[in-house]
C-alpha cells in the first residue's frame, strides 16, 4: 500500500517536467510574431525590436525555457505581453473561477447522474431505464456549447430569470454565496454538468445492474434482505468507482470548459485562454496551460491515492 | 406512505417557485442614491490605464478622455455636427511666425490631477518624455508604443516658464495640431508615489480628467467614478458611476442588456436590433470617421490603372443592400469622407449604384461579363471596424461580377492583413500573389488619416501607407502648401480640393461608412454620439 | 469538457478471453441486425453520409451563392426548403454539403488515431519490456492535458484550418486508442495458444497476424466508434471558437456560431446546425453502444 502510494507519486515527477516542455514548445510552434498583440498596426521598426527585447523573444528556445521553467518553479509566470501584468496573478484568480465552475457544475453532474444510474440500474431493462438512458445519451450527444446558447436565449433574453454572463454583479473579485451570485451560476453549470450527468449515468447504471444480478444478492433478496440493507450494499460497491469516474471528470470540466466559459463569458481560464490564442499572448497561454495541466495532474494524483482508501477491493490487493 | 410521498411531491414543486420569486425580489433590490451606468464595451479587455490606451481609437473613450486630458481636445459632446479641435490643458496655441517649426502652447493654470498635485509645464515635459525619450526614467514602452505613431512631427520640446511649453516639429506641418488629441497627460507625482511602476499605475492612476479611476479588475470590469473638482464646468460626468465591462462577444452583449445587467452596450449584433428596439431599448447611431473601402494598386500590372475600371467598380455596388444587410447599421459612402465633412468638397463624380453605366465603361475598357477582368483582392477575416468582412466582401464580389470583374480572395487574419497593408502594394508579399486591392478599414478622423498619408507621393512604403503608389504633382503641391497653411478655413479649402481629386481618380472602391451604433436601456435618458470614435462619456445619464 | 472520457469509461473494450472464430463475428453481425435501435442510427448515419458524399446530385443548388434578399428566410419559404442564412445561402444545401467536412472532422482523426494508436498499442503490448515502457509512458505525457484542453491549445498553436483541426485531434486520440490497443494485445499476447505459437517458433509478424489482430481489433474498433461523436463535437467546437474551419466552407459548427446572432430573427433556422450535430453524434454514440453490447458475449 504504502509502496503503492511512493510509487504514484514519484511518477508524478517526470510526467510534469514532460507536461512543462509541451507546454512550452507548443507555443513556439505557433506562427506570427509574438508582438503583434502589442505593438499598433503602423508601430516602427525600432519600437518592435525593443519591446522583443524587454520579453526575451530574441533569444534561443532552449534559453528561454530554462528560464522559463526556473521561473515558473519560483511561480513567475512572465508577464502578458497584451496587458503587461504578471500572468501568475491572472492564472490563478482565473483557475478560481474555472474551479467554482467545475465544482458546481460536477456536483451537479454527480448528483443528477447518481439519481439517474441508480434508477436506471434498479430498474434494469425497463421503461424507467430507458429513459433514463435515454437522458444520458443526449448528455454525452448534445453539443453543449450549442444548448448554453439555447438555455441564455430561452432563460436570459426571453423570460429574463437568469443573467446571461459573468460571474456575478461585482465581478468575480468578490464572490460570496449568495443568491445575487449564485444566479450567475445556473446555467453556466447546468451546461456543463451534462456530459458528466451522462457518464455518470452510464457508470451507475451498469454498476447496480451487475451488483444487484450477483448471485448472493439475489440470495439475500431471496432471504428477505430489505430494500434498504441491499441498497446500502450497492452503494458501497458502487460509490468507489463512480467517485473515482467523477475525479476524472472533474479534471476534464476543469481542463475543458473553455467553450462553456466562451458562451457566457465566465471570467475563467478557458475564456482566458481564448484570448490569449486570439491575442496571440504567449506567456499568457503558457502559463494558463500549465497552471491548468498542473491542476489536472494534481486532481488525477488524488484520485489515485485516495481511492484505496475508499475502495476495499483495491486494499487488498 | 403515499400520502408522505404527495407531500413530497407539494414541496419539491413548491421550491422552485420558491427560488424564483427570492431571485426576483433579489433582482429587484433597491436602489441606491449613486447612479450607476453599467457599459458593455466591445473589447476583449480594459484598455491601458496609465495614460495612453491600447487598443486602437475607439479604446480613447473609456479609459482616455474619462481619466485624462489631452493639450489640445476634441469636441465631442456635440452629435449634430462634425466636432472640432478645442482648447484642453493648453488654453492656447499658435506657431511662431518666424519659424513655423516652433509651437508654443500656453497651458490652463488651476488643473489639478486626481492625486492632488498640480499640473504644469513640468508635467508636459514629463509626459513627452515619458514617451519619446527612452532614457527618461519615466519612460513606457507600452505607452510609447501606442503614441508615437500618432504624434510622428513631434522633434523637441522645451519648457518656457511654469505655464509655456514649446514644441518643434520635423518641418513646418499646419496639421500639426490634430495629432495632440491623442497624447495624454499623467500626473508624474503619482509615478514616484506609487514606486515608479507603470503597472502600478494601472490600478491607481491619476490623470486631470473628468472622471477618476476606482476600481479595476483586469479583463472584468473598470469603474469610473465623477471628479468633482473637474475643471470644465460643460463637462462634468452626469452619472456618478460608470462602470466598463469587456464582453467583445456581440451576442453576449447584446443577451446582457436584454436581461438588464447591463444599461448601455457598444455595437450590438445588426441581427438583434429588430429584437432590442421591439424590447424598448433604443439604437443610437451618428455619422462616424470610418471608412470600408477596396483600396487600389495603381502599379504597373494593376488591372486598376484603367480609371474606367475604377469608376466602373465604384457604380457596381447597391450601397442600400449592404445597409440593409447590416439591419441599417451603416451609411453609403460617397467618397472617402461623408458629405458633411468640412473635408469633403464638390467631387465631380458622383458615387452611385449605376450598374449601366458601369457596364458601360467596362466595354469601353475592352472588358465585359463574358470576358471579365480578372483581379485579386487581400481581405480580413473579421476585426474591429472590418463590420461583417465576409459577407460584405462576398456581396462585392456578386455585384462586380454582374459587371465584368472576377475577383478572387486572399483571406487573412487582420494581424496579418496589417502586414500586407504596411508593406505597400509594390512589396513582394503582395505582388507575388498577385494583390491588386487591400480591404482595410480605414479611420478617418483628421485630415492625416483621412486623406493626407494615402495621398501624398512621399507616404509610399517604408514611409507610410499610400498604399497603391498614388502620385500626382498638383495633389502633392496642394499638400505642400497646406503644411504652411495655418488659418483652419483655408486648410478646410486646401483639403476639400484633395478629396476631390481623390473621389474623381475613383483611388479606391468606398463602400459603406459605420455609424459607430449603441444600445440603450430606457434607464439611460441621456447620451450625445459624437461623429467621431472619440466619445464623451461625461454625457451619459441615467434615472 | 469531458467528453473524451465517454470513451473511457463506458467502452471498457471485452477482454479477448477466446479467440473469435468466424462464428463469433456473423454472431456480432447477427445480433447487430436483429437491434432495430442500432440499425436505425446506422440508417441515420448512412442517409447523412450517403447525403454528404452526393450533394451535389441530390440538391443542386450552390452552397456559396449569397443572395442578400433571402437572408435569414424562413423554413418552407419558396425555394429554400430549410430557409436561407444570414447571408441567404440556402440552409438545406448547406447542411447537407456540410455533413462532407463534418463528417470528416468526426471520422478522420478517429481513422488516423485507429491506425497510428493501434499500431503503437500493438507494438509496446506484443513486445513488452522496455520498448512497451518507453512507447506507453511517453504517451502519457499527452494524459496528463484534458483533452479539450490539448486540441484547443494544438490548434491554437497550429492556427485555425480544416487539416490543423485534424490533426489536433488526432494527438487526442492517438494515446487513448494506443492504450486500449495495449492492453489487450498484451492479454492476448499471455493466452495460452499464442504462447504456444511462440514457443514452436513462428515469426513475430505471422504470430500478430494471425493472432493478435484478430483478437484486438474488435475492441480497438468498439472504442474507437465511440470516440467518432467526441471527435464531431469536439471538432466543431473549435470551429465554434474560430479554430477549425475557415469561412465561407460549409461546417456544421462553424455555421452554428455565424448563424447565432439570428437566433431572435429565426430561430428555427439558427438552430439547425446545432441539431445536426446532436443527431448526428447521438446516433454514432447509440451506434457504438449496439455494436458494444452485440460483441459483449456475456450480455
Amino acid at each position: 500500500m504504502l509502496g503503492y502510494l511512493l510509487k504514484r507519486l514519484t511518477y508524478t515527477v517526470p510526467i510534469t517536467l514532460a507536461v512543462t516542455v509541451v507546454c512550452f514548445l507548443l507555443v513556439h510552434i505557433a506562427p506570427g510574431d509574438p508582438l503583434n498583440a502589442v505593438a499598433p498596426a503602423d508601430a516602427p521598426a525600432e519600437v518592435v525590436e525593443a519591446l522583443k527585447a524587454a520579453y526575451g523573444f530574441d533569444r534561443p528556445l532552449p534559453v528561454q525555457y530554462a528560464k522559463w521553467l526556473g521561473r515558473a518553479v519560483a511561480g513567475d509566470l512572465g508577464r502578458s505581453v497584451a496587458t503587461g501584468r504578471p500572468v501568475a496573478g491572472e492564472v490563478l484568480s482565473a483557475v478560481g473561477n474555472t474551479l467554482l465552475l467545475a465544482v458546481v457544475g460536477g456536483a451537479a453532474g454527480f448528483l443528477g447522474g447518481t439519481l439517474l444510474g441508480c434508477l436506471a440500474g434498479y430498474f434494469h431493462k425497463t421503461r424507467i431505464d430507458r429513459v433514463a438512458s435515454a437522458i444520458s445519451v443526449v448528455g454525452v450527444s448534445v453539443p453543449h456549447y450549442w444548448l448554453g446558447l439555447l438555455l441564455t436565449i430561452i432563460f436570459s433574453a426571453r423570460l429574463n430569470w437568469l443573467p446571461a454572463m459573468g460571474a456575478g454583479p461585482g465581478g468575480s473579485g468578490n464572490w460570496t454565496w449568495d443568491l445575487a451570485h449564485a444566479r450567475h451560476l445556473v446555467l453556466p453549470a447546468i451546461t456543463l454538468s451534462v456530459i458528466p450527468m451522462g457518464i455518470i449515468t452510464r457508470t451507475v447504471r451498469a454498476l447496480v445492474a451487475e451488483v444487484l444480478s450477483q448471485e448472493f444478492v439475489q440470495a439475500l433478496r431471496a432471504k428477505g434482505l430489505r430494500d434498504g440493507q441491499v441498497f446500502t450494499h450497492v452503494a458501497k460497491n458502487v460509490a468507489p468507482t463512480a467517485l473515482a469516474v467523477m475525479g476524472v471528470q472533474l479534471g476534464y470540466l476543469i481542463g475543458g470548459s473553455i467553450l462553456v466559459e466562451t458562451v457566457f463569458a465566465w471570467p475563467g481560464t478557458g475564456f482566458l485562454l481564448n484570448i490569449a490564442i486570439f491575442q496571440r499572448d504567449l506567456p499568457l497561454l503558457q502559463g494558463a496551460i500549465l497552471v491548468l495541466c498542473l491542476v489536472f495532474v494534481g486532481l488525477n494524483l488524488l484520485v489515485d491515492l485516495i481511492q484505496p482508501f475508499i475502495d476495499p477491493r483495491m486494499r487488498r490487493n | 406512505m403515499p400520502k408522505k410521498l404527495r407531500d413530497l411531491f407539494r414541496w419539491l414543486a413548491a421550491l422552485p417557485l420558491t427560488v424564483v420569486i427570492t431571485i426576483q425580489t433579489i433582482a429587484a433590490a433597491p436602489a441606491t442614491a449613486e447612479t450607476v451606468a453599467r457599459y458593455g464595451i466591445s473589447m476583449a479587455d480594459i484598455p491601458l490605464t496609465t495614460g495612453q490606451p491600447d487598443r486602437g481609437a475607439g479604446a480613447y473613450q473609456f479609459t482616455g478622455h474619462t481619466l485624462y486630458d489631452p493639450l489640445i481636445a476634441w469636441e465631442a459632446n456635440v452629435g449634430d455636427r462634425p466636432g472640432k479641435l478645442v482648447p484642453g490643458l493648453a488654453t492656447e496655441w499658435k506657431p511662431d511666425a518666424k519659424d513655423p517649426n516652433r509651437w508654443v502652447f500656453t497651458l490652463r493654470k488651476g488643473v489639478k490631477f486626481h492625486d492632488g498635485s498640480t499640473f504644469n509645464a513640468d508635467a508636459v515635459i514629463w509626459n513627452l518624455a515619458k514617451v519619446l525619450d527612452d532614457k527618461s526614467p519615466q519612460f513606457d514602452p507600452k505607452q510609447a508604443a501606442q503614441v508615437r505613431p500618432r504624434i510622428p512631427s513631434v522633434a523637441g520640446y522645451r519648457k518656457i516658464d511654469a505655464f509655456t511649453v514649446e514644441i518643434t516639429t520635423k518641418e513646418p506641418n499646419s496639421l500639426f495640431p490634430y495629432e495632440l488629441p491623442w497624447f495624454l497627460i499623467s500626473s508624474p507625482a503619482q509615478f514616484e508615489a506609487i514606486g515608479r511602476d507603470w503597472d502600478k499605475v494601472a490600478s491607481h492612476p491619476s490623470g486631470t480628467g473628468p472622471f477618476k479611476l476606482d476600481k479595476l479588475v483586469p479583463r472584468e470590469r473598470a469603474e469610473l467614478v465623477r471628479n468633482p473638482d473637474y475643471w470644465d464646468p460643460q463637462r462634468r460626468p452626469q452619472t456618478d458611476r460608470i462602470i466598463l465591462l469587456p464582453i467583445p462577444d456581440a451576442l453576449t452583449r447584446t443577451n446582457a442588456l436584454l436581461t438588464g445587467q447591463v444599461d448601455i452596450i457598444e455595437a450590438p449584433a445588426p441581427d438583434t436590433v429588430p429584437q432590442l428596439e421591439k424590447s424598448g431599448f433604443r439604437i443610437v447611431k451618428n455619422v462616424t470617421p470610418h471608412v470600408w473601402p477596396y483600396h487600389f494598386s495603381l502599379l504597373p500590372g494593376s488591372p486598376w490603372q484603367d480609371i474606367r475600371v475604377r469608376k466602373a467598380a465604384n457604380l457596381a455596388i447597391d450601397r442600400s443592400a449592404i445597409v440593409a444587410l447590416l439591419n441599417g447599421l451603416a451609411t453609403p459612402a460617397k467618397g472617402q469622407l461623408d458629405p458633411s465633412s468640412p473635408w469633403f468638397g464638390k467631387p465631380s463624380f458622383d458615387i452611385r449604384y449605376d450598374p449601366d453605366e458601369a457596364r458601360r465603361l467596362m466595354k469601353e475598357a475592352g472588358y465585359s461579363k463574358d470576358k471579365p477582368l480578372k483581379a485579386k483582392i487581400i481581405i480580413a477575416q473579421g476585426g474591429t471596424g472590418q463590420m461583417l468582412s465576409l459577407p460584405m466582401n462576398e456581396f462585392v464580389q456578386q455585384s462586380l461580377a454582374e459587371i465584368g470583374i472576377d475577383i478572387d480572395f486572399e483571406v487573412v487574419e487582420l494581424e496579418n492583413l496589417y502586414l500586407h497593408w504596411r508593406a505597400g502594394a509594390n512589396a513582394e508579399m503582395n505582388k507575388d500573389k498577385g494583390i491588386t486591392a487591400i480591404n482595410l478599414a480605414y479611420v478617418t478622423a483628421d485630415p492625416f488619416y483621412a486623406l493626407v498619408r494615402f495621398m501624398d507621393s512621399h507616404y509610399v512604403a517604408p514611409n507610410g501607407v499610400n498604399w497603391g503608389w498614388y502620385k500626382d504633382d498638383a495633389v502633392d503641391a496642394i499638400l505642400a502648401k497646406n503644411k504652411t497653411t495655418f488659418d483652419t478655413r483655408r486648410q478646410d479649402e486646401n483639403l476639400a480640393r484633395i478629396h476631390e481629386y481623390m473621389v474623381n481618380n475613383a483611388l479606391m472602391l468606398w463602400v459603406v461608412h459605420d455609424v459607430n451604433p449603441h444600445a440603450l436601456s430606457p434607464r439611460v435618458k441621456g447620451f450625445v454620439q459624437a461623429q467621431h470614435w472619440f466619445q464623451d462619456l461625461t454625457t451619459i445619464r441615467v434615472e | 469538457m469531458s467528453v473524451t472520457a465517454l470513451a473511457t469509461s463506458s467502452a471498457a473494450p471485452p477482454v479477448a478471453a477466446t479467440a473469435r472464430s468466424r462464428g463469433y463475428w456473423s454472431g456480432v453481425g447477427r445480433r447487430i441486425l436483429r437491434d432495430p435501435l442500432t440499425m436505425g442510427c446506422a440508417g441515420v448515419l448512412l442517409l447523412i453520409a450517403a447525403a454528404a458524399v452526393l450533394a451535389p446530385w441530390i440538391l443542386p443548388v450552390d452552397p456559396y451563392k449569397t443572395s442578400m434578399l433571402h437572408r435569414l428566410a424562413p423554413m418552407g419559404s419558396a425555394g429554400y426548403l430549410l430557409g436561407a442564412d444570414e447571408l441567404g445561402r440556402d440552409m438545406a444545401a448547406r447542411l447537407i454539403h456540410g455533413g462532407r467536412l463534418s463528417l470528416m472532422l468526426g471520422v478522420l482523426p478517429v481513422v488516423f488515431a485507429f491506425v497510428i494508436g493501434g499500431s503503437i498499442g500493438i507494438l509496446a503490448g506484443f513486445a513488452g519490456g522496455w520498448l512497451n515502457m518507453v512507447l506507453m509512458r511517453s504517451l502519457d505525457v499527452f494524459y496528463a492535458f484534458p483533452s479539450v484542453l490539448l486540441a484547443v491549445a494544438i490548434s491554437g498553436a497550429l492556427g485555425s484550418g480544416m487539416s490543423n483541426s485534424i490533426i489536433a485531434l488526432t494527438v487526442v486520440f492517438v494515446p487513448q486508442i494506443s492504450r486500449v490497443a495495449e492492453s489487450v494485445t498484451t492479454q492476448v499476447r499471455s493466452l495460452d495458444y499464442v504462447e504456444a505459437a511462440r514457443m514452436s517458433g513462428a515469426s513475430a509478424f505471422t504470430i500478430i497476424r494471425a493472432h493478435v489482430l484478430g483478437n484486438v481489433m474488435g475492441p480497438i474498433f468498439v472504442y474507437a466508434t465511440g470516440l467518432v461523436s467526441v471527435s464531431l463535437i469536439l471538432g466543431s467546437g473549435l470551429s465554434f471558437l474560430g479554430l477549425g474551419v475557415k469561412p465561407p466552407e460549409p461546417e456544421w459548427g462553424l455555421m452554428l456560431t455565424t448563424l447565432r446572432s439570428a437566433i431572435y430573427v429565426n430561430p428555427a433556422v439558427a438552430a439547425l446546425p446545432g441539431a445536426m450535430i446532436f443527431v448526428t453524434s447521438m446516433c454514432f454514440n447509440l451506434m457504438a453502444d449496439g455494436i458494444r453490447s452485440a460483441m459483449d458475449t456475456k450480455a
